[in-house]
């Protein structure tokens, strides 16, 4: 049950194109804008959001805390889009973050013909497969992830390589290759263009996370059971294959960003933003126990 | 459903180990610190032998008190073809002040700076048979559809014989280093090991003197 508003005449549902591409110029090259302020200019060092929550064999606490405090734009980055998403739902993923943006919409560009489905991977599976590997690889002294593998590192340096040989430099090594081909083949060339986020983004998953938990408490992209017909349009929409449709349409906020494609193409309205309402059951308050009492507190019944 | 879900979980572990795990040769990265009294890497960067192109991702804070230029030099024989590339913004709008990479020196260097080089390696082919880096005089054999290249024909003639003992000793084997000199008192800042592993050792002895 929700409470119902109308997505399409919200400002940020409504011009969500323009903020994701706002967002590239605050954060990619040839401008990042947000960059020019500190000395790191593209999301490695003092912006990483991928390697401070990651423990490895031998560190001690103090620094993994020296790591956290060189990472602290990448920090405030994460904590920040993990506390706004318990309450307003995954707005970073779906509307800020540059590494998703691109991947969305660079898949714009690609005829529906040559984009692959992924609808059939229990994406939530996957995602977390990955993320106890990120973290658990490093402990154990078994290799890591970080560095290797990271669509923060990816995406800035294509934007960046026609104008830097640095940035062109990241493509010279079969790493940049692969990471390339992981951005195109995950990315450009899904249908919706969130295979990448949704099955090998650490910071999406614990974002991911956030959204689960704080479901009850803040607010989702919801559909109204008792308008929804079932019709399934919404499931063939989203770019995250969040939806499930068996007599009427359900949403995984493990996986939901609220792009709000869904509430688009929805014929009967019955997609929402909003808070969680309570059912009919849970609005009638617990009975108190039968008693009765005179004016003075003595209990009558006895 | 379920058995689905737990089936793809474990795929995606073991998929995550194996990339995990994976070391590409031809790229690695050094971490280290710029000092005044001479800095060090974390650890050697180890790179595969035989590799065309490579690439080491150095990077590095400054400790105070150390500031001044420095003077970038890969050092090391056989002389591998390289380039210096310092990461900085593409369009660079004045708000910060920034290293800056001319000529191989690195110029502005303060102290709690972090720089982050990205050096593009293309060394020569090497005789597989006594390890001598390519120059004039050499000449070229193709086998299996590769190109081996050997400074004398006794050297040819070992390979023919044994290529299986030979067929992957193309590349520089041994250590080099990423130096940072200072410019103006020419000490070293900063050290990065570098090292070119192989499967075999090259060098057996053809007589020729290189």
């Amino acid at each position: 049950m929700s409470a119902e508003t109308g997505i399409e005449k919200r400002f940020f549902f409504k011009r969500r194109t323009w903020i994701l591409l706002l967002s590239l110029v605050l954060f990619l090259p040839p401008l990042s804008l947000l960059f020019q302020f500190t000395q790191d200019s593209s999301f490695c060092g003092s912006w990483c959001p991928r390697m401070f929550f990651v423990w490895r064999r031998g560190e001690t606490a103090g620094t993994l805390l020296f790591g956290m405090a060189r990472s602290y734009m990448g920090v405030a980055l994460v904590l920040g889009a993990v506390a706004s998403t318990f309450f307003l739902g995954r707005f970073w993923c779906s509307h800020v973050c540059p590494v998703g943006g691109v991947s969305e919409l660079g898949s714009w560009l690609i005829p529906a013909a040559f984009k692959l489905r992924l609808d059939s991977v229990p994406a939530a599976s996957v995602r977390y497969g990955y993320l106890a590997a990120y973290l658990l690889l490093p402990a154990l002294g078994l290799g890591s992830l970080c560095c290797g593998y990271c669509n923060f590192a990816t995406v800035p340096r294509l934007f960046g390589a026609p104008f830097s040989d640095a940035d062109m430099a990241f493509f010279f090594r079969s790493a940049g290759v692969v990471n390339l081909g992981l951005l195109v083949g995950l990315g450009f060339l899904t249908k919706g263009g969130r295979g990448y986020c949704n099955l090998l983004c650490p910071v999406g998953a614990l974002d991911a996370l956030s959204s689960c938990f704080g479901e009850r408490f803040g607010r989702r992209v919801r559909v109204d059971e008792e308008c929804c017909s079932g019709c399934g349009r919404c499931r063939d929409e989203c770019p995250v294959w969040a939806i499930d449709v068996d007599k009427k349409a359900g949403i995984d906020q493990l996986s939901c960003i609220p792009c709000g494609m869904c509430a688009k193409v929805c014929p009967e309205h019955a997609i929402g933003y909003g808070l969680k309402t309570k059912t009919a059951e849970e609005r009638v308050p617990a009975v108190p126990s039968y008693a009765l009492t005179g004016q003075n507190g003595k209990d009558l019944a006895a | 459903m379920k058995a689905k879900s737990i089936l793809f979980f474990l795929l995606a572990v073991a998929a995550s180990f194996f990339a995990a795990s994976y070391r590409w040769g031809d790229s690695a990265h050094s971490i280290g610190l710029i000092k005044a009294s001479g800095g060090t890497a974390r650890h050697a960067s180890v790179l595969a032998s035989g590799e065309g192109t490579y690439t080491l991702i150095a990077t590095a804070a400054v400790i105070p008190p150390y500031r001044g230029d420095a003077r970038v030099v890969l050092e090391g024989e056989p002389r591998i073809d390289h380039a210096i590339y310092l990461s900085g913004p593409v369009v660079d709008l004045g708000l910060r002040r920034n290293p800056k990479l001319r000529d191989n020196v690195i110029h502005g260097l303060q102290p709690r700076d972090r720089i982050a080089l990205w050096v593009v390696m293309k060394p020569p082919m090497t005789d597989p048979v006594c390890g001598a880096p390519y120059r004039d005089g050499f000449f070229g054999v193709s086998h299996e559809g590769r190109d081996y290249v050997f400074c004398c024909r006794r050297c040819a003639q070992a390979f023919s014989l044994d290529p299986e003992r030979y067929w992957n000793n193309i590349g520089v084997r041994g250590r080099y280093q990423l130096a940072f000199y200072d410019t103006k008192t020419n000490r070293p800042v900063l050290s990065v090991p570098v090292e070119f592993q192989g499967k075999e050792k090259a060098g057996d002895e053809c007589g020729d003197r290189h």
